[in-house]
């Protein structure tokens, strides 16, 4: 059986304006290929309505926030990647997959692949109303 | 418009009315029907945006530049270039935890990377402010901002995993900072500022090892060269405010996302300006909130001690100038209507 994905939202003012925000963004698109594999993420920039409609239904405070599987986890603090690894496996739809994450808890980030997965994740595309 | 209005808050003096400090940086070249890609290349365009903007925008002071990417540019990381936003930085040479030194990277020059394009903007653009009376202010790349620039996001764990790598990124940080601050005092600039929006995502521990001793060398440039200087943050900064208010400039820009009140106080216990905190999207942008209301709401709490009215950071490209009106009206309106706050000139 394959398992869900996990879903990651960013919430930001724009991740190309603002580096705090650019940095939370990357943290998700370093994650090394293993855990691309697992998750899905977006982002939410708050200078667009829609954002701004995101960020009201998930109850978000501030930003730059990441949200995994719904809950305000990092708000404001960008995370060191074990800790961010560990906030996704207690997250996971199931334990093969909480596991595998932990085995990936010594891998570290890795930036060959960046610029692709920020461009899948729509970062710093949708940041003007069109 | 006047100078010395501006720089008297940012030092925490009173003053007879808040200065209006907006950082139109890309949004200058959206005044001047530019892409944004093309005006922050050519050294005319950002000082004829910088000369319009300024004028419409009846600015106290006003930024060369908003725009991070300088710095890192010209220390050799690659940039990605956008018609409607400042350039992202798209490599990080230390990633593979290789020191600035181990890679040979070099202080910049005013030859290196782009620094002769905005050098000459400046240059264009000082002699048009001045006759405004309006600061040419200064804008450059914190350390921490700078680090994650050149490291990329691993900095962050680095900075409790691998702290002797992450000081000798943040040391070199400090050293392109100092040469950032004395291009820009040569250029005679009145006020000097130092952005470092991501100091606001760490601890108050890790802010006081790994960002204030850090932004030493630049404000001693500052000031032994006579200028005023000023610490930009973004985000909630809230549980850094401390930090902030103590690292040795003159006064400290913060956004949206801080009770004004609250930073007031700070401000006022530490006897420096600071700047803030109009909102960029919900008024300024999108209109949700009127920019009108917002102007007012900001300078009730601000006061006059001290306040800089200023956007919550840079305006972002496609800001209508009807909002900006909007908030030069309110600030007209409020200093002709409202009583004044007791102690004030």
């Amino acid at each position: 059986m394959t398992s869900r994905k996990i879903r990651i939202d960013v919430l930001t003012l724009d991740s190309v304006q603002c580096p705090a925000c650019g940095y939370m963004m990357e943290s998700i698109a370093a994650l090394p290929a293993d855990v691309q594999d697992m998750i899905d993420y977006t982002e939410w920039s708050i200078k667009t309505k829609d954002g701004i409609a995101r960020f009201m239904a998930m109850k978000g405070k501030v930003v730059p926030t990441i949200c995994i599987e719904g809950d305000l986890v990092f708000p404001s603090r960008i995370p060191q990647y074990e800790e961010l690894i560990e906030a996704m496996a207690l997250r996971a739809s199931d334990q093969a997959m909480a596991a595998r994450l932990r085995e990936l808890k010594d891998v570290g980030f890795q930036f060959d692949k960046l610029e692709e997965n920020l461009r899948k994740a729509g970062s710093g595309l949708s940041t003007r109303e069109k | 418009m006047s100078k010395q209005l501006l720089i008297d808050a940012i030092h925490g003096r009173t003053t007879p009315k808040a200065p209006w400090f907006p950082y139109a940086g890309v949004n200058s070249a959206f005044n001047i029907k530019e892409k944004a890609e093309d005006y922050l290349r050519d050294p005319r365009l950002i000082a004829k945006g910088v000369a319009q903007t300024a004028k419409r925008y009846r600015a106290d002071g006003f930024p060369l530049l908003f725009d991070l990417s300088v710095e890192a540019n010209a220390v050799g990381c690659e940039l990605r270039w956008w018609a409607d936003n400042v350039p992202s930085v798209v490599t990080h040479p230390c990633s593979k935890m290789q020191t600035p030194r181990e890679l040979g990277l070099k202080v910049p020059t005013q030859e290196s990377g782009r620094w002769p394009v905005v050098l000459e903007a400046g240059r264009l653009a000082k002699p048009e402010l001045d006759a405004q009376d309006c600061v040419l202010v200064g804008l450059y790349c914190g350390p921490l901002t700078l680090a994650s620039h050149l490291a990329g996001v691993r900095i962050f764990t680095d900075t409790y995993k691998n702290k002797a790598f992450a000081h000798e990124v943040l040391a070199f940080a400090d050293e392109v900072g100092a040469a950032s601050a004395k291009f820009y005092a040569d250029l005679g600039c009145e006020v000097i500022g130092i952005v470092d929006p991501v100091a606001s995502q760490v601890k108050s521990e890790t802010f006081a090892e790994f960002v204030a001793p850090y932004a030493q060398k630049g404000i001693e440039v500052i000031h032994k060269a006579g200028a005023t200087s000023i610490f930009l943050i973004c985000g909630d900064c809230t549980k850094v405010m401390e930090n902030v208010c103590t690292i040795g400039t003159h006064g400290f820009a913060i956004d949206e996302q801080l009770n004004l009140g609250f930073v007031r106080d700070m401000a006022l216990k530490h006897g420096v300006g600071f700047a803030g905190n109009l909102k960029l999207t919900m008024a300024l942008s999108l209109g949700l909130i009127s920019p009108r209301e917002d102007t007012l709401v900001s300078l009730a709490a601000g006061g006059t001690r001290g306040f800089v009215l200023a956007a919550g950071c840079d305006l972002p490209y496609d800001v209508p100038a009807e909002s900006i009106d909007q908030v030069m009206e309110a600030r007209d309106w409020y200093y002709e209507n409202y009583t004044p706050y007791p102690d004030a000139k």
